[in-house]
């Protein structure tokens, strides 16, 4: 049995300006110990499917369809009382930011203590105790000290750490982290990653990674599902979707990573900002930006295919993408090169130019 | 308990410009600064008279336009009275946008809002304006857009409310779609 799979999971905000449909229709599965990484732009739904997952989306949001099942349970059946005893034991979360997530009128230790005392009934000097190791486990310097230190007291990346160790304190199954890295530095970021994974490994725990960075991806994943406009586009183990994206989007999110030994003159970008979830165009999503669409792809929504036989994907599809090109295909076809050189972490990608008319 | 005023910790001088002055406020407080008069409309005015002051518009910026090309269109919904009003909908889906008939151009249904009451609410006076487009395609299914021949269309707008065309809660407008 997997440990998480969502099913068919629709979420919508009903807004004074119209209906956001900020999750539509996404189904995806995370295995034990598994690093699943969840990728795209500002508003393609990450985090909603994030909050999803904990039962924390609050109005004017509502959770419209689907299933998440934990352990074969369905998180969406259950009472207050039983989520609130699965959220912080079980599944617990990294918020993206770290200065708001923790409270500061309590010190970080009694916080981190506060869930190890109610989950694991735990007296409070064994919490304290355990508190002090996982502080030190994270790399706090002087734990023992810094356990009686306010959030304000503690630096942007200590405070990181704080919370991811908090998210361990009580050996979740699973821990869903929301853009952990994103108000870091590079160097801090690199080592809160490597110790995400270490602590991951060691504990056998399994995350689900959201980051609008494909290089934290590549750092960390075993398997990643790009986002956009709050649907799939595409889902593969980490080293096919950077050796052979099938979806333009990804295509376009890898051309615009910045290389050092970059020969171009521009960086390439996705021309455009992802639409108004209120107003989705016709067709596929990503056809306004798309230097591959034709007219069918304003007509014609692309269900989630198996890139290799054509059939709508499953949750067992290794390599899915959302494109025409895999259902109907496209009259001339997806033209883009991938340029891999050097070592496995330097694959680049890039649109063929000129190889179309416009 | 002792008050700031009353200790000497504060430097009070009329003649110096930066220092809190020693003189007491002589002018009364002239209103109250927040009343919670949304609250306070809803207590006074029944739900049955709520939608009375409200209106619905639709405009479109031209009578005709080309095959293909979008039909931009301004919703404005506006309370006519000087006191926040809240209309009760159906659903919370507050209002929705139509053309024939068709919920958002969409011959299928397209969402199935949970079944609970909510509220539209405007403060005082409100106009809400907003900006949407037709780019002139039905939804034919779940996944097939179809595009709209050359003819007369009428989108329509209304409030989420019951009997709303009754009670003077919709709009219309016609548009030609023309070579």
């Amino acid at each position: 049995m997997a440990l998480l799979e969502v099913k068919d999971l629709t979420v919508r905000f009903y807004t004074q300006e119209g209906v956001v449909t900020a999750v539509d229709d996404l189904s995806y599965r995370i295995e034990r110990g598994e690093k699943f990484g969840v990728v795209g732009e500002s508003g393609a739904g990450k985090s909603v499917t994030a909050l999803s997952v904990l039962r924390l989306i609050d109005s004017p949001g509502q959770i419209e369809s689907g299933e998440i099942l934990f352990k074969g349970e369905n998180l969406l059946e259950m009472s207050e009382s039983e989520i609130r005893s699965i959220r912080g034991d079980e599944i617990s979360m990294i918020f993206q930011d770290a200065q708001t997530a923790l409270n500061p009128v309590y010190t970080v230790g009694g916080q981190i203590a506060e869930a190890i005392e109610h989950h694991l009934d735990y007296s409070s000097e064994e919490a304290k105790a355990r508190t002090i190791q996982l502080l030190d486990r994270v790399g706090i310097p002087e734990a023992e000290e810094r356990f009686s230190d306010y959030p304000h007291e503690f630096s942007g990346g200590m405070q990181q750490r704080a919370i991811i160790a908090m998210a361990l304190s009580c050996d979740p199954d699973l821990i869903v982290a929301d853009e952990p890295t994103t108000a870091l530095d590079v160097t801090i970021e690199a080592q809160i990653l490597d110790e995400l994974r270490e602590l991951a490994d060691e504990f056998d725990t399994a995350i689900q990674l959201i980051t609008h960075d494909l290089g934290v991806i590549a750092e960390v994943c075993d398997r990643v599902m790009v986002m956009y406009a709050g649907k799939p586009v595409e889902k593969a183990p980490v080293e096919e979707l950077y050796y052979d994206p099938k979806h333009p989007y990804t295509v376009g999110l890898m051309s615009s990573i910045p290389r050092v030994n970059d020969k171009r003159e521009r960086l390439q970008t996705i021309p455009g900002v992802m639409p108004d979830l209120v107003e989705l165009p016709s067709g596929c999503s990503f056809h306004p930006r798309c230097p591959f669409a034709e007219e069918k792809c304003t007509r014609k929504e692309p269900p989630l295919t198996d890139v290799e036989s054509g059939a709508e994907a499953t949750l067992d599809t290794e390599h899915a993408a959302a494109c025409l090109e895999y259902t109907e295909g496209l009259s001339q076809g997806l033209t883009y090169s991938v340029e891999t050189t050097g070592s496995a972490d330097g694959a680049a990608a890039g649109y063929v130019e000129g190889d179309r008319d416009e | 308990m002792r008050r700031i005023y009353e200790s000497n910790a504060l430097h009070r001088d009329d003649e110096e410009a930066h220092a809190p002055s020693e003189k007491e406020r002589q002018t009364k407080l002239q209103a109250l600064r927040s009343v919670p008069s949304s609250t306070l409309s809803d207590l006074l005015i029944p739900r049955r008279f709520r939608h009375l002051p409200v209106s619905v518009s639709v405009e479109t910026s031209d009578d005709e336009y080309e095959v293909g090309e979008p039909v931009p269109f301004r919703v404005t919904l506006r309370n006519r009275l000087p006191v926040p009003i809240s209309v009760p909908t159906v659903s919370p889906l507050l209002w929705e946008w139509t053309v024939d008939g068709n919920v958002e151009a969409a011959e299928v249904p397209i969402r199935d809002p949970p079944d609970e009451e909510g509220t539209l609410s405007f403060d005082r006076g409100e106009r809400k304006e907003f900006r949407k487009r037709w780019d002139q395609l039905f939804r034919v299914s779940d996944s097939e857009w179809e595009p709209a021949g050359v003819g007369s269309y009428t989108i329509g707008a209304a409030i989420n409310a019951t009997n709303a065309e009754e009670r003077g809660l919709t709009d219309e407008t016609t548009v030609r779609i023309v070579r």
